[in-house]
């Protein structure tokens, strides 16, 4: 689904009549950036359960899928960077959208390092959720930021409620570009999960009947 | 919807200049993906084969 919609995106999208070929940049930016916010949301539900409910398993869920989110919000800030200079002119600019997501991808690296810099995984775990619901502040910011503030990136082109501004023929590869990474990173999430569940509980009696 | 938005391969190539910029992206966006799922993979064999010789000598 993913290389259906790239494919459809870089090869048979028409030209944008403002941004020619470049706005094909979007076909991985848009989904990028999407992801590495619901990444951060789905880690923080995970953090709440580990809190309240003292659940394992959703600590070893916001483990395995740090690392995803960190790589895929770092595709996104180097897409729009990219993107940036053949738009704006400019590799990076301290505008409120561009910086509350560098802000989300530092809060990752923040949540590893925090999580690694412990040889106590089970207090490890439980500071690494109290991170992760302290940074949950930072989405609706970046969310946000483009109606909040003044900035040089534009607002949403497209939305869950309806209402895009963009042609059909540019929204259809985008949103295919959409659900295909989303199953990508899904698949990926679980593999990542499965061998951290096995590196923290390979102790036990289950994971080596199961191995 | 669906004709083709270039001419010939050099144009898909080159993107009136814009494609170096547009393929680099791509490229490294895909690598990284895939570099990923290959740390992930290796991860699994790693610890299935830790498990297996801690099985084995217990």
């Amino acid at each position: 689904m993913l290389i259906l919609g790239w494919a459809w995106g870089l090869l048979f999208a028409p030209q944008d009549a403002v941004q020619g070929n470049s706005y094909r940049i979007i076909f991985l930016h848009v989904p990028s950036v999407i992801f590495a916010q619901l990444i951060y949301f789905f880690m923080a539900v995970c953090a709440l359960m580990h809190l309240v409910w003292r659940v394992k398993l959703a600590a070893y869920l916001i483990k395995s899928a740090a690392p995803i989110g960190a790589m895929i919000t770092f595709i996104g800030l180097l897409s729009g960077s990219i993107w940036g200079i053949l738009t704006w002119g400019t590799w990076w600019q301290w505008d409120a959208r561009i910086t509350s997501t560098l802000i989300l991808f530092i809060m990752y690296l923040g949540i590893l390092t925090l999580h690694g810099s412990f040889s106590n995984l089970e207090k490890a775990d439980r500071l690494m959720s109290i991170l992760v619901v302290i940074g949950l502040v930072n989405i609706p910011i970046i969310k946000k930021s483009v109606d909040w503030w003044s900035t040089l990136h534009q607002p949403a082109s497209i939305s869950v409620s309806g209402g895009s501004s963009i042609d059909p023929s540019m929204l259809y590869p985008l949103l295919f570009s959409v659900i295909g990474l989303g199953f990508t990173l899904i698949s990926l999430g679980i593999l990542s999960s499965r061998s951290y569940i096995f590196t923290r509980e390979k102790n036990k009696k289950w994971v080596s009947e199961y191995v | 919807m669906f004709n083709l938005a270039f001419d010939n391969f050099n144009e898909i190539l080159d993107m009136d200049g814009h494609g170096i910029y547009v393929w680099s992206v791509y490229s490294i966006g895909i690598a990284m993906i895939f570099l990923s799922f290959l740390i992930a993979k290796k991860r699994i064999k790693d610890i299935q084969k830790k498990i297996r010789i801690k099985n084995a000598s217990s």
